[in-house]
């Protein structure tokens, strides 16, 4: 008996073993020997994490090869925290893809590897980039990110429901077949085309500014407003064009009502899914980026194939191609008369973080993307725009993306801002954005609400720069 | 002087058989926590070395408007949930605690919910407390209700929702006040059915005290996964709208990860350890006025 359960034990013990030996952790299958291993972190997942493999994969079989770099390409959730970690405990990966927004913070902590002596050695420059993203690359005069791909914003509007009710947008004055020229223009094109029900829920919305709601810290920008002042290193908040922003946003709850307005958001489904408002047509004009057209093609074939194959579509000259799209886009209107071609300009950015263990070869892959054909394949693959100064005659015309040109317009515009530089970023981002959800709210007016997000990210900065004198005078 | 060898033998064999815990607590637990007592005193953002500041990070939790409206959401989710979860979880282990037919069905029923993790929990509520599409407006709207509440969406309602969904896992709590209740001596029941009293006084006069220290026991276990919450808002809410469901734990998270604030961040714990400290003391005291242990 006492064998017996000896044998039992070893039987049992030596199953799991077996296990580990035949299916445990193994060196990574498909890394060709003999090539210096380049990690890359990317915040991507669905087509673009697809796409931007097809980018990688390229590269490993040209470049890479000739080199002897493998890029080793992983998609995952809350890369910056990730990164900020993986940094701080000197294992960060070689390449990250950071957001534009997360720039001034890693590299006011000495995270990022600056490139600039790289960037040189590769031949890029300020006239290989459209002066917007070239400056938000930069902290303190210093290059520490490179685009991977750019994201302008602007206005998408769904043709189809401009036709449908064009012969309201006539009655009200405005023009069926054009976007709206101001915002308020856009104000009247979104009353208009607003519907209700029979108990009076909203069943499909004009335009929201809380649809997606994505762009909340920026929203000041086409109102001529700034967030801060970097020669003063102070915050510009309550100026009377940051409030007349936030009015704009608490306009839309007064006439709708808030508890409608979130009634008819949460009924709406993802974003990234065939039962986005915009596609669906419960939401007639949104604010978005270029990335737009990828997902509604992804999601919804049929508002970008209305007449013909998407693929003979593609060959067809511009004009006529736009006649496919049940969509279209224009720029998105600014409240301030002849301030033209505003846009937010944000970009997903590779680093490279300190620490890295393969900085050159890690480069090499970065600019590698940055070239003009690479580059442009990998816009056209997202139906974004290029951040690159020179653009080909191809990238517009078989650009997926059949507006590439009003985003290419925007990028060039005088009129394009990038995020400023400050190192306190994550946190005036949440702030700004929990004031906008109370302004939408109507908890708090937009004066009241601009000035407590002043007097907070004031004090936090001024407590930031304090420390910084704290660390230079120890150092 | 062989007793004292031996003693020093058997003392080291001891402590030999209880290093790899004493090692684990040192190293995952008493180092960490000492340390971040230093860091409290320090500006830390993860990627710089830290910097001695003194008490600058505690005050300027005095002067933070966001730990004290985090504190105070804290304590507010604190009022809803701990008494209306201890009588719910009573009420049902006492349901449960009856001689019907199934009721190894009916509690398996009421057990199974807290073994849902809570990430895939707070997504069906989510779907549940949607104001237009889900369940719980549609049977609002269904009864004549005509404007149901927007639930998550509203300052209003997002808080008393998280406290209705924790009231869905109350399984664990049940379960112990459940073996509590069969605990208790039936000779005391018996009794108390000689002296004439009703189910009501045996109920406040029996089976509560018989049960106090199980209640005890959970009101504490409750206190500390209060303060601590954090899963479930930052699922569901992210803390919104307008900060109404920002926990104190959420609050201590974004300060450390997202704004890199780890003195200030570490601060937060200690304060958070002596809040607990203080709850628990004051538990404590008044359990010897409604606390019963049998045999004392």
């Amino acid at each position: 008996m006492k064998r017996m359960l000896k044998n039992i034990g070893f039987v049992l013990l030596l199953i799991p073993a077996l296990a580990i030996l035949f299916f445990g952790p193994r060196q990574q299958a498909g890394v060709p020997k003999g090539r210096v291993v380049v990690t890359y972190w990317e915040k991507w997942t669905g087509p673009e994490e697809q796409q931007m493999k097809i980018i990688v994969d390229d590269f490993n079989a040209t470049v890479g090869r000739k080199k002897h770099i493998f890029v080793q390409f992983v998609s995952m959730a809350d890369i910056d925290k990730k990164t900020l970690i993986a940094t701080a405990a000197g294992v960060p990966p070689d390449i990250a893809g950071l957001w534009d927004n997360d720039i001034a913070q890693f590299a006011s902590l000495g995270a990022l590897t600056p490139l600039g002596e790289l960037a040189r050695q590769h031949g890029i420059t300020s006239k290989t980039y459209k002066k917007v993203y070239w400056r938000a690359c930069h902290y303190h005069g210093r290059l520490y990110a490179l685009v991977s791909t750019p994201a302008d914003i602007a206005l998408f509007y769904n043709k189809l429901i401009f036709k449908s009710d064009a012969a309201k947008l006539r009655a009200a004055g405005l023009n069926p077949n054009k976007a709206p020229q101001t915002i308020h223009e856009l104000d009247a094109y979104a009353r208009v085309l607003t519907k209700f029900g029979p108990n009076g829920q909203l069943l499909r919305a004009g335009f929201l500014p809380t649809e997606p709601g994505w762009y909340f810290p920026e929203v000041f920008f086409w109102f001529g407003g700034h967030i801060w002042n970097a020669k003063t290193r102070k915050f510009t908040l309550t100026s009377p064009e940051d409030i007349a922003a936030y009015r704009w946003i608490a306009s839309y709850s007064k006439w709708l009502g808030p508890n409608a307005i979130n009634s008819f958001t949460s009924a709406q489904g993802n974003f990234e899914s065939a039962q986005n408002p915009f596609m669906l047509g419960t939401l007639a004009m949104e604010q978005q980026g270029p990335w737009m057209a990828n997902y509604i093609y992804s999601y919804d074939k049929r508002f970008s194939t209305l007449h013909c194959s998407y693929a003979k579509a593609l060959v067809m000259p511009l004009a006529q191609r736009r006649k496919n799209y049940g969509w279209a886009v224009a720029p998105f209107p600014s409240a301030v008369p002849g301030l033209k071609d505003v846009s937010y300009c944000g970009f997903d950015a590779f680093v490279i973080p300190r620490g890295a263990k393969h900085v050159k070869q890690a480069f090499t892959f970065i600019a590698y993307v940055e070239s003009q054909p690479v580059m442009e394949r990998l816009c056209s693959m997202m139906s974004k725009n290029s951040p690159l100064r020179k653009v080909s005659k191809r990238f517009i015309e078989r650009n997926p993306n059949p507006y590439i040109d009003v985003f290419e317009k925007l990028a060039s515009s005088p009129n394009a801002r990038g995020l400023p530089q400050i190192p306190i970023m994550p946190q005036v981002i949440d702030e700004l954005n929990t004031e906008a959800q109370a302004v939408a709210l109507l908890e708090r007016t937009p004066a009241r609400a601009l000035q407590k997000a002043q007097n907070r990210l004031q004090r936090e900065y001024d407590s930031y720069e304090h420390v910084q004198k704290l660390r230079r005078a120890e150092k | 002087m062989i007793r004292w060898r031996n003693e020093i033998k058997q003392t080291a064999k001891g402590l030999a058989f209880l290093s790899p815990w004493l090692i684990g607590f040192a190293v995952f637990m008493a180092l960490p926590i000492g340390l971040s007592l230093y860091l409290s005193f320090c500006d830390y953002p993860l990627l710089q070395p830290p910097v001695f500041v003194g008490l600058r990070n505690y005050h300027a939790m005095l002067h933070d408007s966001v730990f004290w409206e985090s504190l105070r959401n804290t304590g507010y989710y604190a009022l809803l949930t701990l008494p209306a979860g201890m009588i719910i979880a009573i009420a049902a282990a006492l349901l449960l605690n009856s001689r019907v037919r199934g009721i190894s069905i009916y509690r398996a029923i009421i057990f199974l919910p807290s073994l849902v993790p809570l990430v895939a929990s707070s997504m069906v509520w989510l779907w549940l407390f949607n104001s237009r599409l889900g369940l719980i407006n549609t049977l609002l709207r269904y009864m004549g209700v005509a404007h149901p509440p927007g639930w998550l969406t509203t300052t209003r309602w997002a808080m008393p929702s998280l406290a209705i969904m924790s009231f869905w896992g109350l399984g664990n709590t049940v379960v112990i006040y459940l073996a509590g209740l069969q605990d208790v001596p039936k000779e005391l029941y018996e009794a108390a059915e000689i002296d004439g009293a009703s189910p009501a006084r045996q109920l406040w006069h029996v089976t509560l005290p018989g049960i106090s220290p199980v209640i005890f026991f959970n009101l504490i276990m409750a206190i500390i996964g209060v303060v601590q919450n954090f899963t479930v808002p930052y699922v569901m809410t992210q803390g919104g709208p307008d900060r109404a469901t920002y926990l104190f734990t959420m609050y201590l998270y974004d300060n450390a990860f997202s704004f890199l604030h780890m003195g200030y961040a570490s601060a937060m714990a200690w304060v958070e350890l002596l809040i607990v400290l203080i709850l628990t003391a004051i538990a404590f005291w008044s359990s010897r006025h409604w606390v019963h242990y049998q045999g004392k």
